[in-house]
């Protein structure tokens, strides 16, 4: 257990270190303060559907996709690239440490700082409270949302990391395959079928959002994003560890 | 005694390229083990396999008894690697570097700060402990990852190309600490140089396009090539004068100018295996009335032992 998290430590250190955490999280809390802006315009206007949720409005807008989606790529595409890259790698698997610990500990990491910078957008919601009353709840079940959603993503960039030395390779496949997933829930207006539609919002990202956004915890999802995450996460220990096996 | 590193028909094969060809060796609990080889002959595709980073395509290896493939933990617990192109993490200092390592390699956090200060003594990069490794020059960086072998005490040390890219002087000093080192500790220390074999091993290992061509101590491996002897010659008078009277010579298979020191040139005759040549050198220098200087065969280098072996195709297939 030490050691995994003398890994975990090790590349929550490299993000910090980085100017590249410097300007994605300008970056990222610029997106954030556009999405807060807007928000409050919107909270202003008179002929506001009364039917939805402060939280529903920034835990779903385009600007919030919009940074969730840029953020992922940039905060995964170095954990196993730049290892490759360097060499840096060899070190790393040749110390008395599992496949599965390392794999675990980039994600773990970047998951954290994924964490960090969203917990940095809470000060919006002290400050919309210094002047207007609203449920607490919400809010941090969307919280609790974005947060098992980038566990997802941040697993698919992993997997993507693993797969090429190249950071910038890494980023496009992640951004690609997020962009997939983001997608399917979109492919709901062209499906007919009854069933089909619910199998697609059983998948649709942006339907377990709006859920979490109302404050409501649905187990399914959870279990959705946990499997999805394993899986990621699976296939890139396999990817690791792989020269290691016999052909 | 169960043999630090035992090697048994290891094999590796990259779709069409082989690039190791079941060679077997040995290496023995405290010995100093060179592994020579000429650029691209599989040096460092066998440490990779020892090390667990790569599997073979056959064969087995087994350290400290216990076989790589199966129990890649507890052999990498037994091990330092030096890997050929040694990468650390620039943004870390050289403190917190060996500190995270230590605590990769299962260092317990009390001891984890005398471990890291006296593996930085030992490889002299005390004096650097608290600069950014990206700031360092190639020897410091070198000998952190040498630091980093050591903070686990292994039994094993791994060594590729420890010396590559150093200068004269951080080369003896390595080469000094593998010296101490292997007082204490088995290493395999893979090399292109032969000084750093002849300095500091007890036995070499000489691979060649994936095979090993032999197994020997420098000394041993020194004398196997007595059969053709290497006589130096020192005439008065132009090299080229000389050249083809001495080549025409039976028992001559070939004659090298080394120089023209006053007035008098050196030249280096190499008879044809089994021949001594001195004394038909002697009689032609007498019958040409030439001014003999000096007549005296050379030593075999163990870097002629190993152009040998790596040049001639092995006869024996082995």
């Amino acid at each position: 257990m030490n050691r995994f998290w003398a890994l975990t430590g090790r590349e929550l250190k490299a993000f910090w270190c980085s100017p590249i955490a410097y300007v994605v999280g300008a970056l990222f809390l610029l997106i954030q303060g556009l999405e807060f802006w807007l928000l409050v315009n919107f909270l202003s206007m008179p002929r506001l559907d009364p039917s939805i949720t402060m939280p529903q409005l920034f835990f779903g807008g385009f600007y919030f996709w919009l940074s969730v989606l840029m953020l992922v790529p940039l905060l995964t595409m170095r954990t196993f690239s730049e290892e490759k890259r360097t060499g840096s790698i060899e070190l790393l698997l040749t110390a008395p440490v599992t496949d599965a610990q390392v794999v675990l500990a980039k994600f773990l990491g970047a998951w954290l700082a994924y964490a960090i910078l969203w917990s940095c957008t809470l000060a919006y919601f002290l400050l919309l409270r210094a002047f207007t009353a609203f449920a607490w709840a919400p809010v941090l079940t969307g919280y609790l949302g974005v947060w098992l959603l980038g566990g997802v993503l941040i697993a698919v960039g992993v997997l993507a990391s693993s797969l090429t030395r190249n950071q910038i390779i890494a980023a496009v496949m992640a951004f690609g395959a997020m962009l997939v997933l983001f997608s399917v829930g979109v492919l709901e207006v062209f499906v007919r079928d009854p069933e089909g539609v619910k199998i697609i919002r059983y998948l649709s990202l942006l339907e377990h959002l709006g859920g979490f956004a109302k404050g409501i915890v649905d187990t399914r999802p959870i279990v959705f994003y946990a499997t999805l995450t394993a899986a990621c996460l699976f296939l890139t220990g396999r990817v690791v560890g792989h020269p290691r096996w016999r052909a | 005694m169960t043999p630090a590193i035992a090697i048994d028909r290891l094999s590796k094969r990259y779709d069409t390229v082989t690039a190791l060809a079941e060679i077997s060796f040995e290496v023995q609990p405290g010995e100093i083990m060179g592994f020579l080889g000429p650029n691209g002959a599989g040096k460092t595709t066998t440490l990779r396999i020892l090390t667990g980073l790569i599997a073979p395509t056959g064969g087995r290896v087994r350290i400290d008894g216990l076989d790589v493939a199966e129990r890649s933990l507890e052999v990498r617990r037994r091990i330092g690697y030096l890997p050929e192109h040694v990468a650390l993490y620039p943004e870390l200092r050289v403190q917190e570097y060996l500190a995270y390592r230590a605590g990769l390699k299962g260092v317990e956090r009390g001891g984890r700060r005398s471990r890291v200060a006296e593996a930085m003594e030992r490889c002299r990069v005390a004096e650097v402990a608290r600069q950014l490794i990206g700031r360092l020059s190639k020897g410091y960086r070198q000998r952190v990852a040498l630091a980093d072998c050591l903070l686990a005490r292994p039994k094993i040390l791994i060594l590729d190309e420890p010396t590559i890219g150093l200068d004269p002087h951080q080369i003896r000093q390595t080469r000094e600490l593998i010296t101490e080192l292997g007082r204490t500790t088995t290493i395999l220390l893979s090399t292109h140089i032969l000084p750093e074999v002849e300095a500091a091993c007890h036995k070499v290992a000489i691979i060649n396009k994936g095979r090993i061509i032999a197994v020997d101590t420098p000394q041993r491996l020194r004398m196997r090539l007595q059969g053709t002897q290497v006589v130096r010659v020192q005439l008065r008078g132009e090299p080229a004068a000389f050249e083809s009277p001495l080549r025409a010579l039976p028992g001559v298979a070939r004659v090298g100018v080394c120089g023209h020191v006053d007035g008098f040139a050196s030249l280096e005759v190499e008879a044809a295996s089994g021949a001594d040549v001195r004394e038909p050198i002697y009689r032609l220098a007498v019958e040409r009335r030439w001014a003999l200087r000096e007549l005296a065969p050379v030593q075999a280098s163990l870097e002629e032992v190993f152009i040998h072996l790596t040049t001639t195709e092995p006869q024996d297939g082995g």
